[in-house]
């Protein structure tokens, strides 16, 4: 096993846990199953407060490195299996 | 039909919405084709073409649900599931649970409270589900054994499937996210956008199958039955019976309010797409035992399964379940949305009535009497639609993932009429026709 594939892995499963906890910090938007499908019309007016929007972009940042560590990890995976 | 489209590119601020929309739908797609770190794209690919080429694997409908992506094991492969699971066990709940009744009548806030429930429920599932799907696939009952799970998945070793079930895990928190943000700044609903995208999806590939499989004359015939299908869907999803109301005139101060008539819409098909949805998860459950009991033939529950609840091979009690279960679910569903003794009680409340009716109690009985006839016909056309296509394609011999599946036309057709009335609705906002033009 791979010290680097290792470490990614480890980094990996933490921003997975971030970007599961930071979807949950964000206010729910739209009402569950019966808004699904041409429910109700709720539309929120009135921009997004200061905390939300550094929320966001905490989450899109996150949600980037944990992004490159799967492509990461794929290509790492792939290239080490040929030689076994 | 084009001009609006010109129309609402002109709008700028409809045109960022759409734009965002795109954007975010494009990132969903492109995520749902990138696989899992640990497994073989190219492998799984030639898999999953072995396996849907000899009648299909056990995960037909969810994977239409999630656009292809769950048998090639990509990073979204759970796709919308989870949260449509979440959503259906709320659902259920609040008529169980007097505490998410009382939540759910709360208003704005207690469905507020409800959505973070559903979120939590979402993300619990998804570790369930995850686990569920990556153990199949390692044990290579995902493709009903037609290739070795060593194929695939190179190295097994435990980091490298934990690493992926944190990974599935983390791609449904990212997928729920992208479906709040299509409904807070794009336009139309999030989720059922989603699903929208992952139906279509998977649609030109199959249509090119039936193209090279079939002859050109039945390719005809199933293009032609598909779009008198859809034709009549939005004739029936449209329809809806107009309930005169009159609102007495009363003086408030000095002021003259009502007086004026309107009408209480009655949709044919109030409950939507959703009793479909509810049926076919249900449906799905027995072949999950079966996944989960392990396919041997001398154990007469899964025997008993395997006989009448194999959606390769469909049996007559298998859709007679599923025609039972969907005309149910209507049932259910619009008893829970439509409530006629509220809708009596605030039409008194306001000094309305429908004409030749007496306000109160008889009027409640009245809109119940409507509602459940109408029902009965919008219950009996969900069904009928949902399983026409499997009858038909059962006598002609063609494969049960058809295109034009009842589930997918439904939905497809729910959604697209939805999103053409937001955007309607948005451009009247916009450019208002004034008197002189």
């Amino acid at each position: 096993m791979n010290t680097l594939i290792l470490g990614l892995s480890i980094v990996l499963m933490i921003c997975s846990v971030l970007m599961v906890l930071l979807v949950l910090l964000h206010k729910g938007k739209g009402g569950g199953l019966s808004d699904l499908f041409g429910g109700g019309v709720t539309t929120s007016l009135g921009g997004s407060s200061v905390v939300e929007r550094n929320l966001d972009r905490l989450t899109i940042g996150t949600g980037i490195v944990w992004f490159a560590c799967v492509v990461a990890l794929g290509l790492l995976m792939g290239a080490e299996v040929p030689p076994q | 039909m084009l001009t609006a489209f010109v129309r609402a590119f002109r709008t700028p601020d409809l045109r960022n919405k759409l734009l965002f929309t795109l954007f975010i739908l494009v990132i969903f797609r492109l995520g749902s084709a990138v696989p899992l770190p640990g497994i073989d794209s190219a492998e799984i690919r030639q898999c999953m073409e072995n396996a849907t080429a000899s009648g299909g694997g056990v995960y037909q409908l969810v994977n239409l649900f999630s656009g292809g992506s769950l048998l090639q094991l990509a990073i979204f492969a759970l796709g919308i599931m989870p949260y449509i699971t979440a959503s259906i066990i709320l659902n259920l709940l609040t008529v169980v649970i007097p505490r998410l009744e009382t939540l759910r009548k709360e208003g704005q806030s207690g469905q507020a409270r409800i959505t973070q429930y559903t979120r939590y429920l979402t993300i619990g599932l998804a570790v369930l589900q995850s686990t569920t799907i990556l153990a199949m696939a390692q044990s290579g009952q995902m493709f009903q054994n037609f290739c070795s799970p060593s194929l695939f998945m190179p190295n097994q070793d435990i980091l490298t499937l934990i690493t992926m079930v944190f990974t599935l895990v983390g791609g449904t928190a990212v997928i729920m996210w992208f479906g709040e943000l299509i409904t807070d700044r794009g336009i139309g609903n999030g989720m059922s956008l989603l699903i929208f995208t992952q139906i279509v999806a998977v649609f030109p590939s199959e249509m090119i199958r039936i193209w090279q499989e079939q002859d050109r004359w039945v390719f005809a015939v199933i293009v032609a039955a598909g779009i008198v299908m859809v034709a009549a869907v939005v004739f029936v999803e449209q329809a809806q019976r107009r309930i005169p109301v009159q609102y007495a005139k009363r003086m408030v101060g000095r002021r003259m309010f009502g007086g004026t008539s309107t009408y209480i819409p009655l949709k044919v098909n109030q409950a939507g797409v959703i009793p479909v949805i509810f049926a076919s998860s249900l449906l799905y459950l027995p072949t999950l035992a079966v996944g989960l009991l392990g396919e041997d033939s001398t154990n007469p529950v899964v025997r008993f399964l395997m006989t009448y609840f194999d959606p390769t091979q469909i049996h007559p009690v298998y859709m007679a379940t599923y025609f039972v279960l969907i005309v149910g679910f209507a049932f259910f569903y619009v008893a829970i949305t439509f409530n006629p003794a509220d809708v009596a009680d605030n039409m008194k409340k306001y000094g309305g009535f429908i004409p030749g009716i007496r306000p109160g109690r008889p009027t409640a009985e009245y809109l119940d009497f409507v509602l459940s006839r109408i029902t009965t016909a919008g219950a009996l056309y969900l069904g009928v639609i949902a399983l026409l296509p499997m009858v038909a394609l059962g006598t002609a011999g063609a494969s049960a993932n058809f295109p034009f599946g009842g589930t997918s036309i439904l939905i497809m057709v729910g959604v697209g009429l939805d999103m053409v009335k937001r955007i309607e609705s948005q451009l009247q906002q916009r450019n208002y026709e004034g008197f002189l033009r």
